[in-house]
C-alpha cells in the first residue's frame, strides 16, 4: 500500500506542481464560457445587417418595412423577457407591458428599462440593448441591375452616416395579382430576409383574400394576432404538480454542461496518464520502479494519483462556479440563479457524475495506458490515438440528440456501449423517473 | 564463506534466441563480483533476472540464501544500463523517493539524501531539477540513489559508461567504500580494466553462456603469458630455442636488435626460458615478462571473435 501511496503522489505533485496545470485549470473554464457564449456576443457585435426592398406596389413594400420592424422588435421582446425570467422575475410582467405598450422598438426597451429601474434596480446592470438584425433603407437604384454594384460589394452605401455594404435585395413582383419573391444576395447560405418577406405577403395575399369575403385589414391582423397559451407540465410522480418551472428545466441544463465538463476532464486525464507511462519508458525509469515497485502498484499508483488531479480540477471549478453563483445571485431577485445553481447539486445529477467520472475515467484511463505501454515515445503514442480520439468523440455527437429524446432507442442502446455509458449515463440523468 | 547471491541455471529466451543460456554463478557476502563480457553477451539480460525486471525462462536466484521476494529486494540496490530519473525532481527528491520506495521513511530518506550528494560533491546541486544537471552528475545522482538505503546487495550494469575519467575513478571509490562497509556488490562492465582493479571474483559471459567463474587472479592465470626479448645483431632466437619446446615468434627488428616474443607455459615457465637462453648463449639485451590481462584471459577462453562480439 505505501508503495502505491509513494508512486500516486508522486504523480499528483508533478501534475500540480507544474505551471501548466494552474494555467489550464484557469483557462478551461474561460475557453468553454467562451466557446458558449462566443458566437452568441459575437453575432451580438455585427451591426445590423443592410437590406432594400423593391416592390412593384408601394403597399407591399410598406408591409415588407413594417414586418421588419415586427419581427426585430418581437426578437427585442424575447430577449427582455428571458433576461428578466432569469433575474428579476417579480418585475418582468411590468417591464414587458411598458414594452408592449411604446409605439416603436427602441422606445419599447427604453420603456422597459424604466420599469425595471423603478421595480428591480439591482438587475439593471446587464440589461439587454438588442439591436436589431436588419435595417430597411431605401433602394440607391430602382432596380437590381442597378443594385448589382451594391449586393457584389464593389459599392457601398451611406447608412446614418457610416458607408455599409448592401447585404441582400428583397424583390416583390405582381405577375397577375399573385405577389412572388425574389432574394439577392452574395450571402447564400442564408436566406432569412425571404423568409420574413415571406411572411409580409402572405399577410397581404391573405388580408386580399378576406377582403373578397368582406373582412377588412385590420380584421384580418387580429384575426393573425390570435394565439393560445401554452403551458407545460412534467407528468413524472416525482414531479412538482402544476407547469413547469426554470428549476424543473435546469437539471437538463446543467447535465449538458456537466457532460461537456466530465468529457473534457475524462480526455484530460487519460492523456496525462498516457503521456506519464510514456515518460517513465522513454526516461528509462522503469527498470528502476520495477525493483521496488510491482507493475499492478505502479498501474494502481498513477490511476490514483491523476485521479486526485481531476479531483483537484473539480473542486477548484466547484468553487469558481460557487462563487460566480453567489455573485449573480446577488444581482438577480427570486432567486432564480440560486435554483439553477441548485440543479447542479440534485443527487442525481451527482450521482451520476461521480459514477461517470468513475467509469469513465478508469475504462479510458486503462486503454491510454495500455497504449502508453506499447508506445516508445510521444509520436508513436499519436499515431495509435487517432482512432481511440475517434472513438472518444462520438458520444459528444449522441448528446444533442439524447437531449432531444433521452429514451430514444439509438440513445438507449448506445448508453450500453461500455464507451459511451459514463457520458450518456449523465446526459439522461435529468430524464430519470 | 556465506553466499548473498547465487544464480543457478539462469536462462532467458526471446522467442527463438537464447540470450542467456543455463547460466550459474555465486557471489559471496562482502565481495566485489564483476560480470564481464562483451556487448551483447547477455550481462543486463542477466542482471535484469538477478532483480526480478525480468522473469527467467528457467533456472533461479537466492539472495541472502532465500528466494526472490519483495522483501528481499528491498535489501538489494540496482543501477540499471538504461537509466534515468524523473526529470523534473530535485536531485534530493529523486534519491529520496527512491528510497522510499524501499522502505525508508520520509526524515531518514531526505537525510541520507543530503549527506550522500554533499559526501558526493553534489551538495550545491541537491535542490536543481534533474533536467539542469550534466548528464554524468545525472548518473552520479542515480548511483547514489541505488545506495541510498544502505542495501547488502548492489548491482549496478555498466556503472561506469557515460563517465569522464575522472567520474570514473570517483565511482571505483564508492564502490570500494561500499564493499569495506561489508556490502556485496555486482556489477557488469564491458571494460575489463575496471574489473581488474575492482573484483574479488568475476563471471566471464560470452553469447549467453558462463565461461568462467572464479578469483581475478584465477582469471589471469588463465591468460596465456609471455615474455619480451630483444637480442643483439642477426641472432636467430627462434631457431635456437624452437628444438627446446619453446615456441618463439618474430617481433621485427631495429637498430641491430631483433625482436621476439615467447609463449610461457607450464609452471617456472620463464625461469626455464631464461635459463634456456643462457645455455644457448643468446645475446640477450632484453628479458621482460609480460604481464597477463584479463582481456586476453578471455580471448583466450572464448577465442578472439566471441570475445569482441557486439
Amino acid at each position: 500500500m505505501k508503495q502505491i501511496y509513494l508512486v500516486a503522489r508522486r504523480d499528483y505533485l508533478a501534475y500540480v506542481g507544474a505551471w501548466g496545470f494552474w494555467l489550464s485549470l484557469i483557462t478551461a473554464p474561460v475557453l468553454l464560457t467562451v466557446l458558449l457564449f462566443g458566437p452568441l456576443l459575437l453575432a451580438r457585435a455585427e451591426p445590423p445587417r443592410v437590406i432594400v426592398v423593391l416592390a412593384d406596389s408601394p403597399a407591399d413594400a410598406a408591409l415588407v418595412w413594417r414586418t421588419f420592424d415586427d419581427e426585430a422588435r418581437s426578437a427585442a421582446r424575447g430577449e427582455v423577457a428571458a433576461y428578466l425570467n432569469t433575474t428579476a422575475r417579480g418585475a418582468e410582467t411590468q417591464a414587458l407591458a411598458a414594452f408592449d405598450a411604446a409605439p416603436r422598438r427602441r422606445a419599447a426597451i427604453a420603456a422597459a428599462r424604466e420599469a425595471v429601474r423603478a421595480n428591480a434596480p439591482q438587475a439593471l446592470g446587464a440589461f439587454p440593448n438588442p439591436s436589431p438584425r436588419y435595417v430597411l433603407v431605401d433602394p440607391p437604384a430602382p432596380d437590381i441591375e442597378g443594385l448589382r454594384p451594391f449586393l457584389s460589394g464593389a459599392r457601398e452605401l451611406l447608412v446614418h452616416g457610416a458607408l455599409r455594404p448592401l447585404y441582400g435585395a428583397v424583390r416583390i413582383r405582381r405577375d397577375a395579382g399573385a405577389p412572388s419573391i425574389e432574394y439577392w444576395s452574395v450571402n447564400l447560405s442564408r436566406s432569412e430576409p425571404s423568409e420574413i418577406a415571406s411572411r409580409a405577403m402572405r399577410r397581404a395575399m391573405r388580408r386580399e383574400a378576406l377582403a373578397e369575403r368582406g373582412v377588412d385589414a385590420a380584421q384580418s391582423d387580429a384575426l393573425d394576432a390570435l394565439w393560445p397559451a401554452v403551458a407545460q407540465y412534467d407528468p413524472r410522480p416525482s414531479a412538482p404538480t402544476g407547469e413547469v418551472t426554470l428549476r424543473q428545466k435546469a437539471p437538463f441544463y446543467a447535465a449538458l454542461l456537466l457532460t461537456f465538463v466530465l468529457w473534457s476532464v475524462v480526455f484530460s486525464v487519460a492523456n496525462m496518464l498516457l503521456s506519464g507511462v510514456i515518460e517513465e519508458k522513454s526516461n528509462k525509469i522503469l527498470d528502476t520502479l520495477l525493483t521496488s515497485v510491482t507493475p499492478l502498484e505502479i498501474l494502481i499508483g498513477k490511476l490514483l494519483g491523476v485521479a486526485a488531479v481531476s479531483i483537484t480540477l473539480f473542486s477548484v471549478w466547484g468553487l469558481m462556479g460557487a462563487g460566480l453563483v453567489h455573485l449573480a445571485g446577488e444581482r438577480a431577485s427570486d432567486g432564480v440563479i440560486g435554483q439553477i445553481g441548485a440543479a447542479f447539486l440534485e443527487p442525481r445529477l451527482l450521482v451520476a457524475f461521480g459514477l461517470g467520472f468513475l467509469t469513465g475515467y478508469l475504462l479510458y484511463g486503462a486503454i491510454f495506458l495500455a497504449l502508453g505501454s506499447l508506445c516508445e515515445s510521444v509520436q508513436e503514442a499519436q499515431t495509435l490515438l487517432g482512432p481511440v480520439a475517434l472513438v472518444l468523440a462520438m458520444p459528444m455527437m449522441l448528446i444533442a440528440p439524447a437531449i432531444d429524446n433521452p429514451n430514444a432507442p439509438i440513445i438507449v442502446g448506445a448508453s450500453w456501449f461500455p464507451l459511451f455509458t459514463p457520458f450518456l449515463l449523465l446526459v439522461r440523468a435529468p430524464s430519470g423517473a | 564463506m556465506q553466499i548473498a547471491l547465487e544464480a543457478e541455471g539462469l536462462a532467458k529466451n526471446y522467442g527463438a534466441r537464447e540470450a542467456v543460456q543455463n547460466l550459474s554463478f555465486q557471489a559471496p557476502q562482502g565481495s566485489i563480483c564483476g560480470v564481464l563480457g562483451p556487448n551483447g553477451a547477455g550481462k543486463s539480460t542477466t542482471l535484469r533476472m538477478l532483480v526480478g525486471v525480468l522473469k527467467p525462462s528457467a533456472g533461479r536466484v537466492t539472495m541472502f540464501g532465500g528466494p526472490l521476494t519483495r522483501e528481499v529486494l528491498k535489501r538489494v540496490g540496482f543501477l540499471p544500463e538504461e537509466r534515468g530519473l524523473y526529470r523534473n525532481m530535485s536531485a534530493r527528491g529523486a534519491i529520496a523517493y527512491l528510497a522510499r520506495l524501499k522502505g525508508v521513511s520520509a526524515g531518514k530518506a531526505f537525510k541520507r539524501a543530503d549527506a550522500l550528494l554533499e559526501s558526493h560533491g553534489l551538495g550545491p546541486v541537491r535542490r536543481k531539477r534533474i533536467k539542469t544537471l550534466s548528464k554524468g552528475m545525472a548518473q552520479k545522482v542515480q548511483v547514489l540513489a541505488a545506495i541510498a538505503h544502505e542495501p547488502d546487495l548492489i548491482i549496478f550494469d555498466e556503472p561506469f559508461s557515460g563517465l569522464d575519467p575522472v567520474n570514473q575513478r570517483a565511482l571505483e571509490e564508492t564502490i570500494r567504500a561500499q564493499a569495506v562497509a561489508g556490502r556485496t556488490i555486482l556489477f557488469s562492465t564491458h571494460v575489463m580494466e575496471h574489473a581488474e582493479r575492482l573484483c574479488d571474483r568475476i563471471v566471464l559471459i560470452a553469447q549467453g553462456k558462463k565461461a568462467f567463474e572464479g578469483s581475478t587472479q584465477e582469471a589471469l592465470a588463465l591468460a596465456p603469458s609471455a615474455a619480451l626479448l630483444e637480442t643483439d645483431g642477426d641472432y636467430d632466437l627462434a631457431a635456437a630455442l624452437g628444438p627446446r619446446g619453446f615456441v618463439i615468434t618474430d617481433d621485427g627488428a631495429e637498430a641491430g636488435h631483433r625482436r621476439w616474443r615467447a609463449k610461457l607455459e607450464g609452471p617456472n615457465a620463464s625461469r626455464r626460458l631464461l635459463a634456456a637462453c643462457v645455455e644457448a648463449q643468446a645475446p640477450l639485451s632484453l628479458f621482460e615478462p609480460a604481464r597477463a590481462s584479463l582481456h586476453e584471459a578471455f580471448v583466450a577462453l572464448v577465442g578472439d571473435r566471441a570475445a569482441h562480439l557486439e
